[in-house]
């Protein structure tokens, strides 16, 4: 089916309401508000979009609009399909999608919090990421931050005339915080927590002689050694059994898209780094390609095999840490960390190598990279793909995967079906443990991944051990890339034009996505052709993919949470922006 | 009772304690070095030569630190509970023997404090009181999970008492004696290790759960309940509810060494009976070694697959153990007893096996 053949369709289908989005740069469809439900309803169950990835919003205070923004795809490939729902900026309300693509809830509660979206119909619509003392939505365009200087970056000199004054004199401290109406933080009873544990499921059950059970609620974090930073889980307890079970994130949130808006193109390049802080070349190249669509470059050959060598690495570091850190969360005593931490060290020498950092390596640029490979690296990399790697990872797996404490903790245990997987739009090794053999590389290539051959690695149990296994599948299949990355590569430009600090960018929005160690990782440009983005959300897929954390945990153990945890493999930085 | 005798108590009883806690303290320090080599790691090296003087900087630490005590806790059992742990810790090594029967100043001395005729129910009995102290740890604390940690450990001992003490009746069919110093002597001919080997390895894993240990540190998991039992305990009372773990480790690797691996028994030790407490070092060094490999190298088993371990598959074999045992006796052929033990351990690793197989979408 075509794009036109698809446009006639959905005209045939929808004769109001759904148009297409003609401003200039744009591309999708607008949605009127009460035609949503049913819209979305159609193009899950006959347009075969059963997948939705993103769900943000946008604010357009010129024009006194606020613009819900979906991306939607269909788990057998192809590129995605953009719809909108714009909605009055004074009074937004907008129908929410929860009852129809559940993993919709977690996003939809964010855009409630950060730009004020009242979605009409989801049965939890709380702040995730922000307190309840907070005051506004943030990335509404007339929000201010407290030590606000100016929309955007860069700032002018904050001593024209060699009067320095300091933010902090502006907006001394104690006036620096705003509330909402009537909140006073030191009568504060957090009545959030009676909703958060409110919107667990009640448990009290009398037995035949009258002896009442209660349940036990427990929160596991923010301060707990197994859930990788703050990160909090409220669960509630029969014994050991967890009855209900609710993700409580944000306590490493910094608005990081609010950031974005203020920086320059350039200037958040190495503002991914800090996102998914295990991969970073991985978010350098998700931005990359969305800022390259919105401008239209291409990117030299060696560039793209550079970028691809570099991705796959990521991969291969992000998954050992993973599989290590993730044994460490069902009890042995770090041997397998330190193990899968060693053959990651290499990794990262390669990587220091060739960015000059291990972690925050701000090696990509439009059109390009930073600089080249330096002399004797690829040498290093080859030694590494064809040789190290590929004996450790079956070292790996020879000590753990038969181990049999191992199996009796994962297999079977935290199971999530291959419907359920993508209904609350799990992502990366995740979703393809369940059985949905989706990869970005395959099912809508992006860079030069058309050419090499690999295998999209899937596994159809959907318990842990398939999550676990997965990764060991996925190191190889990133080896078999580098293989072939590194004997083709070309010599050549790394550069399309001149390197430059400001880039020209049209007008328009772009949506560019890579598969990341953790999942798709998105990144959501809106540019009204200034320096700086008008909007910037990031896809984060270890916040989303959270969404099947409650569902999963359910009727499992207490250690079993850890477990379940470890194998969705989050990393707070990204989960909490 | 003469005076002397009083004074040689007093003597072996005080050398025996600082043995055991300056045993604990170093063992901390093997422990700590001995999984670095495994882990490809270093270990403690900073804190004098080749990192020995660690364990008394860990010391000087632990006693300088704030002693915190949550407000609602109830306080005396707060207090009290690390010292049930440690006191029956200590308590437990007493009729463990050290050695044969030597002659200082013309005086015989018999290298062990007490040897009682029912010296393995006397180890049973004074080793369980020790969960009281966890158990009180972790009701009095006030803190769920250190409630978790608490409940954890009955359960598991529960179900690891049994196993226990079924191994224990197997040896004590094997020496025809609950004395420990017979039991040490019945084994002259052949070490009971290798006539009762799966004996040797239930008793093993056995003590593993009693004594809270990977892979079976349930009450402690720190992945879990962040450390269990002893989540509000800091300072010295932490310290107490440490000595008492690796203290039990070293008194337990001495009862194995004394039920199944020959206990002072070596070369030329009827000759030297003074050669008794190194051998007994040598056999505790080792099996403490082994009680931290498999630290090193196992995750942690889940709680109720636990119980399942010991109440599906090592009672009935351990049942299974004490029978073959009794009829290798009987009809006075004792290469029945390796022979058939060897079949039922078998048999119990397939059930292990079978249990693992995957079931469809097993919750």
């Amino acid at each position: 089916m075509t794009e036109s053949d698809f446009a006639t369709r959905l005209n045939d289908r929808f004769p109001e309401g759904v148009t297409a989005d003609e401003r200039e740069g744009y591309q999708g469809y607008i949605i009127a508000a009460d035609k949503l439900i049913e819209f979305a309803t159609a193009l899950r169950d006959e347009f075969e979009f059963d997948y939705l990835s993103s769900v943000t919003g946008v604010d357009y205070p010129d024009e006194g609009k606020l613009e819900a923004v979906y991306h939607a795809y269909k788990t057998i490939g192809g590129a995605e399909l953009v719809f909108k729902v714009q909605t009055d900026r004074e009074n937004p309300e907008i129908p929410s999608l929860i009852d129809i693509y559940p993993g919709a809830d977690f996003q939809e509660r964010e855009a409630w919090d950060l730009l004020g979206i009242k979605f009409t119909g989801h049965p939890d619509l709380r702040r995730i990421l922000l307190w309840e003392g907070f005051e506004g939505h943030p990335l509404r365009k007339d929000w201010q931050e407290a030590y606000y200087e100016a929309d955007k970056k860069p700032f002018k000199s904050r001593w024209p005339k060699a009067e320095y004054t300091r933010a902090e004199a502006k907006n001394p401290y104690g006036a620096n915080v705003k509330y909402p109406d009537k909140f006073d933080p030191e009568k504060w009873v957090p009545e959030g927590e009676d909703a958060l544990y409110g919107s667990l499921a009640k448990y009290e059950t009398t037995d035949k002689d009258g002896l009442k059970t209660d349940h036990l609620t427990v929160n596991l974090g923010p301060q707990h050694p197994s859930t990788h930073g703050v990160f909090r889980i409220a669960a509630t307890l029969d014994g050991e059994k967890i009855m209900n079970l609710n993700p409580v994130m944000g306590y490493l949130h910094r608005n990081h898209e609010k950031i974005g808006e203020r920086n320059t193109y350039l200037q958040n390049m190495p503002f991914t780094d800090r996102l998914d802080y295990l991969s970073s070349l991985s978010n350098n190249f998700g931005y990359a390609i969305a800022v390259e669509k919105l401008i239209g470059i291409e990117v030299p050959e060696r560039a793209e095999y550079i970028r691809v060598i570099m991705a796959e690495l990521t991969r291969v570091q992000n998954h050992l840490f993973a599989i290590g850190m993730f044994l460490n969360d069902i009890g042995a005593f770090f041997t397998p960390s330190l193990y899968a931490i060693e053959e990651r060290e290499l990794v990262l020498d390669v990587f220091e190598m060739v960015t000059g950092s291990r972690m925050m390596c701000n090696y990509l640029r439009f059109g390009g990279l930073a600089r080249d490979l330096p002399d004797g690296s690829l040498q290093k990399i080859r030694d590494l793909v064809f040789d190290r790697l590929p004996r450790k990872t079956d070292e790996m797996d020879r000590f753990l995967s038969e181990n049999e404490i191992l199996r009796s903790r994962t297999v079977g245990q935290g199971y999530l079906s291959t419907e359920d997987a993508i209904k609350y739009s799990a992502a990366g090794p995740v979703l393809r443990a369940s059985g949905v053999p989706y990869d970005i590389r395959r099912a809508d290539p992006y860079s030069i991944y058309d050419r090499f051959k690999f295998d999209v690695a899937v596994r159809y149990n959907g318990d842990i051990y398939d999550r676990y296994y997965i990764r060991l599948d996925e190191i190889r299949e990133s080896i078999k890339i580098l293989q072939q990355a590194v004997e083709q590569i070309p010599e050549g430009e790394i550069q399309t034009g001149k390197p430059r600090y400001q880039m020209k960018v049209p007008k328009g929005e772009s949506y560019g996505r890579v598969e990341g160690p953790k999942g798709e990782l998105g990144f959501y440009l809106v540019s009204d052709g200034t320096g700086n983005p008008y909007r910037y959300h990031v896809r984060a897929p270890s916040f989303i993919n959270l969404t099947a954390f409650g569902p999963m945990c359910k009727g499992l153990k207490v250690a079993d949470v850890v477990a379940v945890l470890g194998s969705i493999d989050i990393v707070l930085g990204e989960t909490d922006r | 009772m003469d005076s002397a005798l009083i004074w040689e108590m007093v003597i072996k009883s005080l050398v025996l304690i600082l043995a055991l806690l300056t045993g604990f303290a170093y063992l901390t320090y093997y422990e700590r070095r001995g999984l670095a080599r495994i882990q490809s790691r270093v270990g403690p090296n900073r804190a004098g030569p080749a990192g020995l003087l660690q364990p008394i900087a860990d010391a000087v630490k632990l006693i300088f630190k704030e002693e915190f005590t949550p407000g609602q806790a109830y306080k005396v059992i707060f207090i009290l509970a690390p010292i049930i742990t440690v006191i029956p810790a200590i308590l437990i090594t007493a009729t463990v023997p050290w050695g044969g029967t030597v002659t200082i100043g013309g005086r015989e001395v018999m290298l062990g404090i007490a040897d009682i005729n029912i010296g393995v129910l006397y180890i049973m009995s004074v080793a369980s009181i020790a969960v009281y102290g966890v158990v009180l740890a972790g009701w009095a604390s006030n803190n769920k999970y250190a409630m978790m940690g608490g409940l954890r450990s009955t359960a598991q001992m529960i179900s690891y008492e049994l196993a226990l003490g079924l191994s224990f009746v197997g040896v004590i069919l094997l020496a025809n004696s609950m004395r420990m110093t017979e039991i040490v002597e019945a084994q002259r001919g052949l070490w009971f290790a290798f006539l009762q080997p799966v004996g040797a390895v239930v008793f093993f894993f056995a003590t593993l759960a009693e004594l809270n240990r990977g892979p079976f540190d349930m009450p402690e998991a720190e992945q879990e309940l962040s450390a269990g039992y002893n989540v509000e305990y800091s300072g010295m009372k932490f310290a107490l509810f440490f000595m008492a773990e690796y203290t039990k480790m070293v008194s337990i690797s001495a009862i194995i060494a004394t039920l199944f691996w020959g206990g002072y028994r070596g070369p030329f030790i009827d000759t030297m009976p003074g050669l008794g407490p190194l051998y007994m070092f040598i056999k505790i060094f080792f099996i403490l070694f082994m009680m931290i490999w498999v630290r090193a190298s196992w995750p942690r088993i889940r709680y109720d697959r636990l119980m399942d371990l010991g109440w599906k598959i090592l009672l009935p074999l351990s049942l299974s153990l004490v029978f073959i045992n009794a009829t290798g006796i009987l009809l006075n052929q004792m290469w029945l007893i390796p022979l058939l033990s060897i079949g039922a351990g078998f048999l119990a690793i397939q059930a292990i096996n079978l249990s693992l197989r995957r079931k469809e979408n097993a919750r």
